[in-house]
């Protein structure tokens, strides 16, 4: 899974997808994962930055994680190349 | 190093070009306790979900509506709807403010009585009044409002098996200016049938008519529609007096005034939108008054009103069981309380609010928890992330809800009263395994 070619984020959480015309908020934990994403890491790697960084459970952050990914999927932000992506 | 305090991430779409038809977003409005008790306190000692009447706001809004008619009109008696709500507890508080009863059906008239109220104070409405109802109600001295002619003959029958009075009046359905017109039940004032139903009544020894009735309606949102019914009804009470030289006791406008819930499809809010008491009893008071009707023979007015006066004390805590990401990208979650136990849901938006503050609201869906995919709280409505065991106020359900509810695949929960003492206490308690075996019978096979 990676972030579509089209979309532009700024450090401000404020995001744009030219693809679509449609324009986002994201919180500032939405953009830290958003970012993350971008680099290319793995759930894994996210998931051990978040618990290090954050007061926060592991299912808890699994929870969101997986909620947020849909929710960035669907507004076509993230296109996935290969469907055993995070498996 | 201190870890930070973490915010579940979040992010939503920039609707640039269309607003809020409402403006600039509101302040998420936070309900954290009833009549001074915390709503987390409530949910811990009688559990989730539950239902909460304020008989404090009972007792408010029968006196704001009282005052609005008794400023206005000499003879105002209002009767409670106990169709509305039922519970014995609600009902008494209404009895004990001086409210007689309006009841439908024989079992809600036995529940009348069994509330202490005196037969001569029960208005007995319903198109179903079975001949053992008619006795209860000659036998009580109750004012027995006719629905129909096969009724009114049944009633002149029973009367004089009885060799008893029945002191009765008609139910007059009537054009108010209003859609839909509600026909079907009484007697038309347009094309005579009520008329010729009056005229049957006074010639039946056994039968005295004390009274003319009507209810328009539901929900009512324009206030001249009662002006119309009571100018109509006050004609006929002219009629009477003319052709019989007789004054009858009473007219009774019925019940339908809105509350403050909003109508789904509703373009502003019910709070905004409902003409209040004092409109009503403007509206009201003016036809009687400038009919034709002498100041010195005004009839009673009686008003059953339900929804307006109970509505506004009733609460349904509830508390999340899930959030969900719906295929359209929609936030959704359930709640343990469903529509079995919100029969309103089906025609208001109700109104359903956190207990603190909570942010990232977003447009979201709330479903019951019943396994049906009808079971919709609310199907579009701006609210703040929520976690699993997030505890949530549903307000404005206490009419028609308790006594509309239905048993489905769990227990109806309790009801609890907070009295003007600001003490709590069960007035309905919640259904067990054997609320149901006592009523159940399981044939033995061999």
């Amino acid at each position: 899974m990676k972030i579509t070619e089209e979309v532009r984020i700024s450090d401000n959480g404020f995001v744009f997808n030219s693809r679509t015309g449609d324009s986002f908020n994201v919180n500032p934990t939405g953009l830290e994962l958003t970012k993350l994403i971008a680099q290319g890491h793995d759930f894994d790697t996210i998931k051990s930055l978040f618990l290090e960084k954050y007061e926060l459970d592991d299912l808890t952050f699994e929870k969101d994680f997986y909620e947020f990914i849909a929710l960035i999927k669907h507004h076509q932000i993230t296109s996935q190349e290969d469907p055993l992506d995070f498996k | 190093m201190e870890k930070i305090k973490y915010d579940k991430p979040s992010i939503s779409k920039i609707n640039a070009g269309m607003p809020s038809k409402f403006g600039l977003p509101v302040k998420q409005k936070v309900i954290s306790e009833i009549d001074g008790i915390k709503v987390s306190s409530l949910i811990e000692e009688f559990g989730s979900p539950l239902f909460v009447i304020s008989e404090k706001t009972i007792r408010e809004v029968y006196a704001d509506a009282k005052r609005a008619f008794e400023n206005r009109y000499p003879k105002v008696q209002f009767a409670w709807s106990y169709k509305t709500n039922y519970l014995d507890a609600v009902c008494s508080i209404f009895h004990d403010e001086g409210s007689w009863a309006e009841v439908v059906s024989g079992f809600e008239f036995e529940k009348a009585l069994s509330n202490g109220v005196n037969g001569s104070q029960i208005l007995f409405n319903g198109p179903d009044k079975s001949k053992d109802d008619l006795i209860m109600a000659i036998k009580n001295n109750a004012c027995i409002h006719i629905d129909h002619f096969d009724e009114l003959y049944l009633l002149i029958e029973t009367s004089r098996e009885l060799q008893m009075k029945a002191r009765v009046a008609i139910r007059v359905n009537l054009d108010a200016g209003i859609y839909p017109i509600w026909d079907r039940f009484g007697f038309n004032y347009e094309n005579g049938d009520a008329w010729n139903a009056i005229n049957r009544i006074m010639l039946a020894e056994s039968l005295e008519l004390i009274g003319l009735h009507t209810h328009i309606g539901t929900y009512i949102m324009v206030q001249s529609a009662y002006a119309m019914a009571a100018t109509k009804l006050a004609n006929l009470y002219m009629a009477i007096h003319r052709k019989f030289d007789y004054w009858l006791k009473y007219i009774d406008l019925g019940g339908g005034f809105a509350s403050k819930n909003t109508l789904k499809g509703a373009y502003m809010p019910g709070n905004e939108t409902c003409p209040s008491f004092d409109d009503y009893a403007e509206a009201i008071s003016n036809a009687l008054i400038s009919s034709e009707i002498p100041h010195e023979n005004l009839p009673v007015l009686f008003l059953e009103t339900g929804r307006a006066l109970i509505d506004d004390a009733g609460y349904l805590l509830t508390t999340v069981i899930a959030n969900k990401r719906l295929n359209s990208g929609r936030r959704s979650m359930v709640i343990d309380a469903g529509v079995n136990l919100l029969f309103t849901s089906f025609w208001y938006n109700l109104g359903v609010y956190p207990t603190r503050e909570l942010g990232n609201a977003e447009e979201s869906t709330i479903y019951g928890p019943l396994c049906m995919n009808i079971d919709v709280i609310r199907d579009a409505i701006v609210f703040p992330q929520v976690k699993t065991g997030e505890q949530l106020v549903i307000e404005r359900v206490g009419a028609y809800n308790i006594t509309q509810s239905m048993q489905f695949i769990t227990y109806r929960p309790n009801v609890v009263l907070i009295d003007s003492d600001g003490k709590t206490q069960i007035i309905r308690k919640k259904e067990s395994l054997e609320t149901f075996k006592q009523s159940e019978l399981n044939p033995k096979r061999k």
